[in-house]
């Protein structure tokens, strides 16, 4: 179990700046997910906690003590690598020995260690392999295996499922979830993709081009977006943002229509941002009259259980919008978007900061 | 029986090939078969006599002075080996690990390690004749001017010293070339196995032997192997800083020189055997051939696919 808190910390790679002082608590037995997009410096700061690359400036405290400057054997740390890392000349079992006995554990102790995580991970038949031997989920499991003999305070695990297939990432997915409940231990979870910090994260750290952007509950992140970066990043499709003006009730976008969604925030100049995710969103065949925004269909993705409309404003923002499986628009055809009651979000205009009304 | 036709594709691949193995033929192939047909005939000069079987083996293997010859040469060769094993090879290896881990000044000695690889053998020799000059040597020269002028001493003249001057020579010239197919190897090692490693052990000897040393397998291979053949047909260097002779009395005589004098002779003693001399080519060709091949197969076997 480990508590870390990381104050004000920058990375910079000789002038490049690529972490912008860092803030961040997390606590005893959570689960916490960085994600953002490619180049969001995510990767780098697991990196700094790691103690693979050298704090430019701020500090590191792991349990309360200072980590600035501590080699990373001496942390405490496991760390799963996104190529897994396993050592190629090693068969599984070495490869999960070879840092248990350089912590000095007695023999014994070592192979109990191994039988217990070949166990946990049902690497037992595979122990006498080469990693070569195995499949891309059977190496996964053996870098998890590695991790879990050195019983760490703290898991780092970085984009641990990309490399694997469709099918086998929600598998290991569940895996990483089930080990995290059955362990009690600390897990910082480094990925780009959203739906494995929202299934998996106690907390979510949104990063953006060396920033933390919201920390916050899936629910929370989903629900209450800081700022038009966040709203966008989590939730698929993505939500929709609309540049519109206000007049008392009505948030009209030019060539568009108008829309009457409900209490609305004060803004000085009367511009909003209005964000909608799909299924906050109707559709329907336009007919005169009708409240909403005019928009034509560009495409139906048909999913099964339910549809998303794609379909273009008259000032060509593209909106997606979720409907039941049996709506069937042609391409082209005119329609009304409107949005459902409790349904919208509200952004500064300058700034994309989230405004309440 | 199919039709061989030329596509434009195999004129191509034809015109390629065939210059080159014309060539190879020709000024490899041909000379190696004629060495092994003319140790097994008697030579007078340049005039072919009997077909005398074995006979020419057996002198060079058995009958003296030819016997201790060969045997000082064949010890000699050995010692370069093992010698160069460890000053070439294993320093290479360092070398090449100091300047993987891009320690102080990496990018500049990278070049520095390589540049003496890329000197002619003829200059590398001289210079260093000129370094263990006894009166102005630049080796003397520092060990007088720094007090200890009791170990300056005549490097290249005397017997205990002279083997280990060329060694040392040889391996000041060519220690740049498994520097440089180590560190290729290092370089392949992916960078997250390295992290993996660093976050087990901050041990430098633990990640050498347990991690790199075994993942650059290949480039062991390579180097151990080209050493090998290297250090027995082992030539330019001592021709040009000892003499055909191995001077002083034969403490730097290799198989190369051995075998040169013994088949084209030598100012001093004019006398020239093509028989002896091809036999001698034939048995360090075949010693290098199974040798080489053994030691190779048995490297082949350690090394992992990355």
């Amino acid at each position: 179990m480990a508590q870390l808190s990381l104050r004000n910390i920058r990375k910079s790679f000789k002038s490049v700046q690529v972490l912008h002082g860092i803030d961040l608590d997390i606590n005893e037995r959570e689960f916490v997910v960085f994600v953002g997009p490619s180049g969001c410096g995510k990767s780098t700061l697991l990196r700094l906690i790691a103690g693979l690359d050298p704090i430019t400036e701020g500090e590191f405290h792991l349990n309360g003590r200072l980590m600035n400057g501590v080699a990373p054997s001496r942390r405490g740390i496991a760390m799963v690598f996104q190529s897994y890392a396993l050592y190629p000349h090693m068969d599984v079992y070495e490869n999960m020995a070879f840092g248990a006995r350089l912590m000095g554990l007695t023999p014994q102790e070592v192979e109990a260690r191994i039988a217990e995580a070949a166990r946990m991970l049902q690497l037992t038949p595979l122990l006498k392999r080469r990693p070569r031997e195995l499949s891309g989920g059977q190496r996964q499991r053996v870098a998890i295996g590695r991790a879990l003999v050195r019983k760490p305070d703290l898991f780092l695990l970085d984009e641990p499922l990309s490399n694997l297939d469709a099918a086998l990432r929600s598998e290991v997915r569940l895996e990483i979830a089930r080990l995290h409940q059955q362990l009690g231990a600390t897990m910082i979870y480094v990925t780009h993709d959203q739906v494995e910090a929202m299934t998996l994260a106690d907390r979510i750290v949104v990063m953006n081009q060396g920033r933390i952007e919201q920390v916050g509950s899936p629910r929370e992140l989903y629900e209450r977006p800081a700022n038009t970066f966040v709203a966008t990043f989590i939730g698929s499709p993505r939500m929709t943002l609309i540049p519109v003006t206000h007049a008392g009730e009505q948030l009209t976008l030019e060539g568009a229509g108008s829309v009457a969604p409900g209490q609305l925030p004060a803004s000085p100049d009367g511009r909003l941002t209005l964000g909608v995710r799909p299924d906050a969103l109707a559709i329907t065949r336009a007919t005169d009259g009708d409240e909403g925004f005019a928009a034509s269909v560009i495409y139906t993705e048909y999913l099964g259980d339910n549809a998303y409309v794609y379909a273009r404003l008259g000032d060509g923002t593209q909106v997606s919008v979720r409907t039941g499986p049996d709506v069937q628009f042609a391409a082209d055809e005119a329609v009304t978007v409107s949005v459902r009651p409790g349904g919208a979000h509200f952004f500064s205009a300058e700034d994309g900061k989230r405004l309440v009304a | 029986m199919p039709k061989l036709r030329m596509t434009g594709r195999g004129l191509w691949i034809t015109l390629l090939i065939v210059p080159p193995m014309a060539f190879v033929a020709l000024f490899i192939v041909y000379p190696i078969l004629l060495a092994f047909a003319y140790a097994f005939f008697d030579w007078q000069g340049l005039r072919r006599g009997d077909f005398v079987w074995l006979e020419n083996f057996h002198t060079v293997l058995f009958v003296e002075p030819y016997r201790s010859w060969t045997l000082n040469a064949f010890k000699n060769n050995v010692i370069v080996f093992f010698a160069l094993m460890v000053l070439q090879n294993g320093l290479g290896f360092l070398l090449a690990y100091a300047l993987w881990r891009e320690m102080p000044g990496a990018r500049f000695h990278r070049i520095a390690v390589f540049l003496p690889v890329v000197l002619s053998t003829i200059i590398v020799a001289y210079l260093f004749k000129l370094f263990y000059h006894p009166l102005f040597g630049v080796i003397n020269i520092s060990l007088r001017s720094i007090g200890m002028g009791w170990l300056a001493q005549p490097w290249l003249g005397q017997g205990n010293t002279a083997l280990w001057g060329l060694i040392a020579a040889q391996a000041w010239h060519m220690v740049g070339f498994p520097t440089l197919v180590f560190l290729a190897g290092m370089q392949r090692i992916p960078g997250e196995i390295l992290d993996a490693v660093r976050m087990e052990t901050e041990s430098e000897w633990v990640k050498i032997t347990k991690i790199v040393w075994p993942l650059v397998a290949p480039s062991a291979t390579i180097v151990f192997t080209l050493l090998f053949v290297g250090a027995f047909n082992w030539f330019e260097l001592p021709y040009i800083m000892a003499g055909l002779d191995g001077s002083p009395f034969g403490s730097t005589d290799v198989l190369g020189l051995y075998f040169y004098r013994t088949a084209f002779g030598n100012v001093s003693a004019g006398q020239q055997d093509f028989g002896l001399g091809s036999a001698l080519a034939v048995l360090i060709f075949i010693f290098i051939a199974i040798f080489a091949t053994t030691l190779t197969i048995r490297l082949r076997r350690r090394e992992i696919q990355l």
